[in-house]
């Protein structure tokens, strides 16, 4: 019984931590070049023209788009190598967008 | 010697330019600059040489200069997250920064006739290079999105009139690279299609 106790603890405790996905963001910037963003979501994440095309207008359009998805420290490493490439990007937990 | 006319695809992930001596010269100047610039953030005396070699600087605030502080932005919008991953993380992006800056000026260095080919690698590290000297320029023009009224009716004498317009050209300069890049991928995304 005890045992089963600690496993839904431990599963309750999973869910409210460790699984929520944090999500990437791209923020317009008057500077880079619309063709220069859709390469570098198409070199950094390996998306299609078209998805990568839809993405940048998003970032123009609204300000901003969520490029990426996944644990804390993927989206780490996702912002580190677009801030290498000169575009602002931030990391946030999911839930509280 | 006549002006670049840009890069342009030369057989498969090769990228060619001829610059004229004046256009090599600019280019050399501003990847000096961006290369100094990034250098000026040293990692002042970390009294921990084990942190230091792992890449954690006594850094965790911003830099106040407005161009370092695009160039090495927040990762986070909360301050305290930001912090602590600037601590971790900045020394390293600064290291990749410069690498792009270096990687241009050899491959400008090393070019006696003003021609450079680059392949898929070298083409994103000036890339990045280009893109880091705009935002530099771009923030001290102080570039908005959606006029740039400003900049247009600088007056001929103006030294900034001088700078928009290399402002200008190294837009162009990326545009080129960029629609070879694009041009190859388009083909291998094809090609992968047809294989599948």
């Amino acid at each position: 019984m005890v045992k089963t106790a600690d496993k839904i603890e431990e599963e309750i405790r999973a869910i409210f931590s460790g699984d929520t996905p944090w999500v990437t963001i791209v923020w317009d910037d008057p500077v880079n070049l619309q063709t220069y963003v859709v390469y570098v979501f198409m070199e950094l994440f390996g998306y299609s023209k078209a998805r990568a095309t839809e993405l940048m207008l998003q970032v123009h359009n609204d300000g901003k788009a969520i490029v990426s998805t996944g644990s804390r420290e993927e989206m780490e490493h996702d912002v580190a190598r677009l801030h290498e490439y000169g575009l602002w990007a931030t990391l946030q937990r999911g839930d509280q967008l | 010697m006549t002006a670049t006319e840009g890069f342009k695809r030369h057989g498969d992930h090769s990228y060619v330019a001829h610059f004229a001596d004046s256009e090599k010269e600019v280019l050399l100047n501003l990847c000096e600059q961006i290369i100094e610039l990034l250098a000026e953030r040293t990692d002042h005396g970390h009294e921990d040489p084990l942190a230091a070699m792992v890449g954690i600087t006594s850094h965790d605030s911003p830099p106040e200069d407005e161009v370092l502080h695009r160039l090495l932005p927040n990762a986070y919008a909360d301050s305290v997250d930001a912090s602590e991953f600037r601590r971790y993380t900045e020394s390293t992006l600064r290291g990749k920064k410069q690498a792009h800056a270096i990687s241009m000026r050899i491959h400008l260095k090393s070019s006696d006739d003003g021609i450079v080919d680059l392949d898929h690698d070298n083409a994103n590290a000036w890339l990045g290079a280009i893109n880091d000297i705009r935002l530099a320029l771009g923030v001290r023009l102080k570039v908005g999105e959606n006029s740039n009224e400003h900049l247009e009716i600088l007056s001929p004498d103006d030294p900034l009139r001088g700078v928009y317009a290399v402002y200008t050209w190294l837009g162009w300069l990326q545009e080129t690279l960029l629609s070879a890049l694009i041009d190859d991928a388009d083909e291998d995304e094809e090609s992968q299609l047809g294989n599948s």
